[in-house]
């Protein structure tokens, strides 16, 4: 009998939360960080007789995000109400576009099991609101069997962006790359920070294996991940799970499973999924997109990561690693450009950048917004280097000094008494004569030629060095010290 | 004559003339209130037990009194949409018409009576008990906006506001002998109105006179940046003129309405008010409504409780109004708020609307009353190319006795039919009193294509000249 193999068939839901000062339809501050309950209004908190007004400004995040995601813009769109009672949600049904979203589908290319690329493709982006955010005493955090919850609507109404795959990812690293690609296109857009630790971007997962035998198990829904590695672990945890029922001849469930981080499994969910149902929402009138408007967004959109690391290649000779490297943060990339437009060398620049600059932001934990150093700096200092007033490893030196005592360049090189251009001419010579006159006996050594095999002369040329910090080149000090000893 | 029998624009005409101050009508008004209130309970909410501070002295409206609706947000003062589920709530803001009425100086006497959440057309299905109508106390004043129709009828104040989704302005007013005004959908902001059916729901003035209307919607109107549903860039001049014509106007019956049964007082005025219009020039026509006459009433009917299930969701005992301590977990909670809190004809249309937008039967039931409301609407825009106005009954009889029609609850829905395709189309409605059969009072629907709302008015000046103004109601007092 032939061993069985089996594909998983993997679909991602993503929601990212919009670039926004205001709320989606109210013009609260989406700054959810607050004290509990400070940033509402009544449109937020639903309260009778409001009605939702639409933020124009994010519906250019969701364009942007859109764009970002390959994907077509709807001329129109509509709103729905998606109806289910729970306390976050304080109209009870949320107001998404769920049903004609305002883009068209797109993709994501990632590589495959044989490192070859594969487009997943994205189903659409909508635009919809957030709900409020539920704080229990129940020992497990959840709602069920806590005997008192609060609730904080400051999120309430905070614009997210819900991105739908089609099934067309096969394993938990495609997953992973999927997501990585997506936030890094998606930040790039402008249209979204998309900061993990904030809970910015979250994950849901369909996942369904196929067995080589023909037999199809049921879809499970996998929810609440938030980070990558919990996206990972979990598809991991749930093709595990859905092979093994599959390969003991059983059924697998059509669920939805909730993912538990800190146990590293998925479970039923105890909550069971009430259906919901839409019905356009009366009070937005549908959501009117003009080519023109189209067409002046698009123009804001920034060249991709993919594109820039492909010019940093093509243009500035940029091995494809390193370019790679650079443009994973688009900040990062802006730095190193920044450095270029001020004149340093580009292949030199990404190599600073690259290895001094992250190796630093890495250290201090730091983003490339708070480094101390201005690329204009850095391209002065690197220039320098390039032309040998500094030599390389005076360049790192200067630079570590710089990060460390928020110094300029010429300050830097002073404290650390280094002098531009290396020590020669009478500055060596007057070194040299000062080094001689300290050591008597061994010039005395020398002339009287008692030093057969130069071992006095080399031990001079060691002081010298010394004494000039390694900035002199050591043949002329040779040729110095042996016209000053004759 | 007591100031509280003074219509709106006199009382205007006479506070700047100094005939009298604003203490004086606040006086005389809350006097008629006390002497009538008993018998007529238009109240959810007194606020005139003292004298209020005006807003704005120098408003057009300095120092007028008014009732609103109780489904019409007032900062600060109870607002019930006289349900038990919003317990003793206070909005923390005030609805924009409201705003605007206050801004121009008006003064609040309380809020008034209606069918809980603007469900039924009886006022009588309310939290609080039913309103009686002040030209025979054993009747209905109609509903839902019944407590706004009533006070004005009475004589409380000289005009109200109301809610109008199927009729809940128009048929109250011609209940209790006021006029009564549905503006063109977008015409009147509805932020602060707690929603019924968000796409047909409409706020509108009820007075004793049509200029009084003009007054009031001249305040009223207008783009709101937080009803993203309201006007914008159209320009409505209700300025009231006595020269106004329909010469050469087209005004229609309905041919499917023809054959409808009627009570004799309202066939009767149909063509007393059909023989106005000919001397005053107007060509009378006829237009034919089978969509609108077949299917206006079901579709209103899918499309009202699907959205109203959906507006009533938020009622859930989380942060607001009724709620209880004592339930074992946040479903219990749900399912005791809304079982005690709502009242059965307002549980009776959430269940409607849950089955109707239920995944397996909304393309048949909701999907499809959206579609037939196009129709209807086309239907309608077709016939306003061949007539300027319609005429028509605002309902089929004159009210009932209280209690009358509550076993019979689907009667009710049809008595609506010749209200509610005016909701569903976005048109102004003018319900206006043509006179008294007895001592009931008999009025007439004028319906117009969407903006026409001025011209509708100009329209009402005329019929209101030649077939009278009403009187004041007696209110149960002897
Ligand atoms: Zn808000």
């Amino acid at each position: 009998m032939a061993e069985l193999t089996f594909t998983p068939v993997i679909g991602i839901e993503i929601h990212i939360r919009l670039k926004s000062d205001s709320k989606l339809f109210c013009s609260c501050s989406t700054n959810t960080d607050a004290p509990a309950n400070t940033n509402i209004c009544p449109v937020c908190m639903g309260l009778p007789g409001t009605l939702p007004h639409l933020n124009h400004r994010i519906v250019e995040q969701g364009m942007l995000a859109g764009f970002a995601l390959n994907c077509g813009i709807r001329h129109k769109s509509l709103f729905f109400r998606k109806s289910y009672f729970y306390p976050d949600l304080p109209k009870g049904h949320q107001v998404s576009q769920c049903d004609l979203p305002i883009t068209t589908s797109g993709y994501i290319e990632v590589h495959d099991s044989e490192g070859k690329l594969k487009k997943i493709r994205v189903h659409h982006l909508h635009l919809e609101e957030d709900v409020g955010s539920l704080h229990h005493s129940a020992s497990d955090g959840r709602l069920e069997g806590a005997a008192t919850s609060y609730v904080d609507y400051n999120r309430s109404g905070t614009p997210l962006a819900e991105i739908v795959s089609e099934p067309d990812v096969s394993s938990a690293k495609e997953a992973v790359e999927y997501v990585m690609t997506l936030r890094r296109r998606v930040i790039y857009s402008g249209a979204s920070d998309v900061e993990l630790e904030k809970g910015m971007m979250r994950f849901d997962a369909n996942v369904s294996m196929k067995c080589s035998d023909g037999r199809w198990g049921k879809k499970v829904e996998v929810k609440n991940m938030n980070s990558f590695k919990a996206l990972e672990h979990a598809i991991e945890f749930e093709i595990k799970r859905q092979k093994k029922i599959m390969l003991q001849g059983g059924e697998v469930k059509q669920e939805t499973r909730h993912w538990n981080d800190a146990k590293g499994i998925t479970s039923s969910s105890r909550v069971k999924e009430s259906y919901r149902k839409f019905i356009v929402e009366p009070d937005l009138p549908p959501l009117y997109i003009s080519q023109e408007w189209i067409d002046r967004v698009a123009s804001r959109m920034p060249e991709m990561p993919d594109v820039r690391a492909n010019r940093y290649v093509n243009d500035w000779e940029i091995p494809q690693e390193v370019a790679d490297v650079l443009t994973d943060d688009k900040n990062l990339a802006d730095y190193f450009e920044s450095c270029v437009s001020s004149g340093a060398n580009p292949v030199r620049a990404a190599h600073w950048v690259r290895t001094e600059v992250l190796r630093v932001l890495n250290e201090k934990g730091q983003k490339i917004a708070d480094f101390s150093i201005k690329p204009e700096v850095l391209a002065g200092l690197v220039k320098r280097v390039d032309e040998g007033k500094l030599s390389t490893t005076q360049g790192k030196e200067v630079f570590d000094y710089m990060c460390a005592n928020n110094s300029g360049i010429d300050d830097s090189v002073k404290a650390l008494g280094i002098t531009e251009g290396g020590i020669a001419g009478n500055a060596l010579n007057d070194i040299i004569a000062s080094v001689i006159a300290a050591n008597p006996d061994v010039l005395d050594e020398i002339k009287s030629g008692r030093d057969k095999k130069g071992k006095k002369l080399k031990f001079l040329q060691g002081l010298v060095m010394k004494e000039t910090k390694g900035q002199a080149k050591p043949q002329e000090v040779a040729e110095a010290i042996a016209e000053a000893v004759k | 004559m007591e100031l509280y029998e003074l219509n709106l624009h006199i009382l205007i005409e006479g506070l700047k003339a100094k005939k009298f101050s604003p203490a004086e009508i606040f006086q005389s008004c809350k006097k008629r209130i006390d002497q009538c209130e008993e018998n007529i309970h238009a109240f959810i909410t007194r606020t005139d037990d003292k004298p209020q501070s005006i807003e704005n002295p120098n408003g057009l409206l300095a120092g007028i009194p008014t009732v609103l609706k109780d489904n019409l947000c007032t900062k600060g003062i109870r607002t019930t949409a006289a349900s038990k589920i919003l317990g003793n709530w206070k909005p923390p803001y005030n609805a924009t018409a409201w705003e605007k009425l206050r801004s121009a100086g008006a003064v609040l006497m309380g809020k008034v009576n209606m069918d809980e959440f603007a469900m039924g057309n009886t006022c009588g299905n309310s939290a609080f008990g039913p309103t009686h109508n002040p030209n025979d106390i054993s009747r209905v004043p109609g509903g839902s906006s019944g407590g706004s129709a009533a006070a004005v009828s009475a004589g409380y104040v000289p005009f109200s506001l109301g809610s109008d989704t199927g009729g809940s302005i128009r048929q109250p007013a011609s209940f209790c002998g006021v006029y009564g005004f549905k503006p063109t959908y977008g015409m009147v902001s509805r932020y602060g109105l707690i929603s019924y059916g968000s796409s047909l729901d409409q706020i509108g003035p009820f007075a004793r006179t049509v200029q009084d209307l003009q007054l009031i919607m001249s305040i009223i109107s207008g783009h709101d940046p937080m009803d993203s549903s309201s006007f914008r860039n159209k320009d409505h001049d209700f300025t009231h003129s006595e020269d106004v014509s329909i010469k050469g106007k087209r005004i229609a019956v309905v041919k499917e309405f023809r054959d409808f049964t009627l009570d004799a007082p309202i066939s009767d005025a149909i063509k007393r008010t059909i023989k106005i219009l000919e001397d005053e020039g107007a060509i009378i026509t006829e237009v034919s409504l089978p969509v609108v006459a077949k299917y206006a009433v079901a579709c209103y009917y899918a499309l009202a409780m699907s959205e109203a299930h959906t507006n009533l969701e938020r009622y859930d005992g989380v942060r607001l109004g009724y709620t209880v301590k004592d339930a074992a977990g946040i479903k219990e909670m749900f399912e005791r708020v809304r079982s005690y809190g709502f009242g059965a004809e307002v549980k009776a249309r959430i269940i409607a609307g849950t089955c109707l937008t239920e995944p397996s039967r909304c393309e048949e039931y909701y999907v499809a009353a959206t579609k037939v409301r196009t129709l209807i609407a086309q239907e309608f825009s077709r016939a306003f190319g061949e007539t300027d106005f319609i005429l028509q009954p605002v309902t089929p009889s004159l009210p009932g006795k209280i209690g009358e029609n509550d076993e019979d609850a689907l009667k009710g829905y049809e008595a609506d039919l010749y209200t509610l395709p005016v909701n569903l189309a976005g048109l102004p409605g003018l319900s206006f009193f043509t006179g008294y059969s007895g001592n009931l009072p008999v009025g007439l629907q004028l319906i117009g294509p969407r903006w026409s709302d001025v011209s509708m008015l100009d329209t009402g000046v005329i019929l209101e000249r030649h077939l009278g103004s009403p009187k004041i109601a007696n209110g149960g007092v002897k």
